[in-house]
């Protein structure tokens, strides 16, 4: 350890970057692998030996877009998810306005019975949901995939536009209010503009959590008439050969480098997204 | 104002306009108290249709014998199966065994990581690079797991190459093998989350309580462990609780890599519900089921959430 560079603050340089480094590895060696698998041809996937280094082949690629209808997935993904966040912004910034600048009787509970819908695990809803978009004709609909996503995410968006909400000076309202601005301006017009960041930082989470869901878009979407990206993938089989891993690969990245650029341009937010605005971030 | 009450008094005869104007302010005075339910209702009221709802549904569901024809109240006869199936006691140790190992691991991981990142002057570098895994579909990591391990036996192959095994490894005849594979992949996606988390917490912490104990020739260990991390303690909890729920949740990874087995050594709770729910159509059952964790889950959300989220809050 002495003979060791250390930095001011006594620990070994080269250990933090051992660490480092090694975490790196781990997180990083997985997805160059997802990758190669995305990029070989399938004869080379599921082989006695695995192959490291495989001949480079856009097979996939063609396979995604010719064999399935991908873009009809693409387009029921996307259409699911921004029709999620558009529901979940009117229904969650009125409410997280109610929740942050009023007090009245019951606020609290009210507050923490959204919270507490996202403790919810989904198998225990799953069922009962199922029969009632089945009754009201909603199953194997978008319509229904948009319903549901904004009803998973509605608690999360609430409570991050609200933490951004609590933290604007009670002086800029009241300036406005002595102007003679109603509720409603003040909302719209000072509000909204200054809480701005927080809401994207809520949509962008929304959306995250909307591509991922699986289990009730499992459910809901049992034919491939609304399938998305997340569901075609459990689908993409070539008869006796089994899965396409290949296809599976590439997908998962073609809905990978969108989300992390956005997230990237969102970073500094992100803890307190994360943590529903309980950890300033 | 008083211009409008002044030529109100004007045009008096019909009716006292006063009184009405008085009515008027009153209304909106009663409108104003009811201003923030208003607001607040769409939300709820939305929520409750798909929580409130599925939860009465399934609490009712619950007392009846549901299979393909019309449902037959059969009163406490599945909560009495309930308690008597060993799968079900088994999913709910397979979910606290998986995911409490899991969780720690991915704590004190995170913790580690966060510790050693944040302070370095590349931060941000790291912060992107560790939060890759947490951007990737769940369902397709489960699959390219699925795939390493159960069909090309990347992970054995490799080990075999080093020379610290002879033969195959057989995955899915090992209870433990599968749970282990389960709990890698739960790590190395979800620990970016606890990571992001705690570094902003520690980068959030005021320095100079830090300088002053290293100058007081505290060690940076000492530091850690007696400044650092009781200063995390609300956020630590947090965010534990948060990954807690998803893990006790867990369902993709079980229904992609091994399907509850073997020997429905990694069935977890929600995949219990689905399997009775809609692979065998026993939805009564399954609503029991969902009815059990439902009371859990109200009783931690009481119990933990509720107060981790107003201390943090405070």
């Amino acid at each position: 350890m002495a003979s060791q560079r250390k930095n001011s603050r006594g620990e070994s340089l080269l250990l933090r970057y051992a660490i480092l480094g090694a975490w790196a590895l781990f997180c990083l060696a997985p997805v160059l692998w997802f990758l190669s698998i995305g990029l070989r041809p399938r004869t080379e996937i599921i082989t006695p030996q695995p192959i490291y280094w495989p001949s480079f082949s856009l097979d996939a690629w063609h396979m995604i877009w010719e064999d399935w209808p991908m873009a009809k997935y693409l387009r029921n993904s996307v259409a699911a998810i921004f029709g999620s966040v558009i529901i979940d912004l009117v229904l969650a910034v009125p409410a997280a306005y109610s929740l942050s600048r009023y007090t009245y009787r019951g606020r609290d509970d009210i507050g923490f019975y959204i919270l507490s819908t996202r403790m919810m695990a989904p198998a225990i809803v799953a069922i009962p949901i199922f029969f009632l978009f089945r009754n009201v004709g909603l199953l194997d609909t978008v319509w229904a995939l948009m319903l549901i996503y904004a009803a998973i995410n509605l608690s999360f968006v609430t409570w991050i536009i609200r933490s951004y909400m609590l933290d604007i000076p009670k002086e800029l309202e009241d300036a406005a209010r002595t102007d003679g601005a109603s509720d409603l301006r003040i909302l719209w017009e000072i509000i909204i503009p200054a809480v701005l960041p927080g809401i994207i930082t809520a949509s962008v989470i929304a959306m995250i959590f909307a591509i991922n869901e699986f289990l009730f878009t499992l459910l809901i979407a049992s034919t491939p008439n609304a399938y998305t990206m997340s569901v075609a993938l459990a689908n993409f089989t070539g008869g006796s050969d089994g899965l396409i891993y290949n296809a599976i690969a590439l997908v998962a990245f073609l809905a990978f480098v969108p989300v992390f650029l956005v997230v990237v341009a969102i970073q500094k937010h992100l803890s307190r997204g994360l943590t529903m605005g309980a950890v300033k971030g | 104002m008083s211009k409008s009450s002044l030529s109100d008094t004007g045009a008096t005869a019909v009716a006292p306009a006063w009184p009405t104007h008085q009515r008027l302010k009153r209304r909106s005075k009663r409108l104003k108290a009811w201003f923030p339910y208003l607001l607040v209702a769409p939300a709820v009221l939305y929520l409750m249709l798909i929580t409130l709802y599925p939860g009465v549904y399934a609490v009712i569901q619950s007392f009846h014998q549901v299979k393909f024809g019309p449902w037959q109240p059969v009163g406490l006869a599945n909560y009495m199966r309930l308690f008597q199936d060993h799968q079900f006691w088994g999913a709910i140790w397979n979910t606290l065994v998986i995911g409490s190992i899991s969780l720690v691991l991915q704590c004190v991981l995170a913790l580690a990581i966060a510790f050693y990142a944040y302070r370095d002057p590349w931060v941000k570098g790291w912060r992107i690079i560790f939060l890759v895994p947490m951007l990737f579909m769940p369902s397709a990591v489960a699959f390219i797991y699925k795939l390493s391990f159960l069909d090309a036996r990347v992970f054995a192959d490799l080990l075999m190459r080093i020379g610290l095994i002879d033969g195959n490894i057989a995955y899915q005849s090992s209870i433990w093998m599968s749970r282990g594979i389960l709990i890698l992949a739960d790590v190395w996606q979800w620990t970016p989350f606890l990571f992001i988390i705690f570094v902003a917490a520690l980068q959030g912490q005021d320095e100079e309580v830090e300088e002053a104990a290293r100058l007081d020739g505290a060690s940076w260990y000492a530091i850690f462990w007696n400044i650092s991390l009781p200063m995390m303690k609300p956020v630590i909890a947090v965010a534990l609780i948060l990954r807690a729920i998803d893990i006790t949740t867990m369902f993709t990874n079980v229904f992609i890599i091994t399907k509850g087995g073997p020997a429905f050594g990694t069935e977890t709770i929600s995949y219990f519900i689905y399997r009775t729910g809609f692979k065998f159509f026993d939805f009564g059952y399954a609503s029991s089921a969902s009815v059990i964790m439902l009371v859990i889950t109200i009783i931690i959300a009481q119990l933990v959430v509720k107060r981790a989220f107003v201390s943090a809050r405070s």
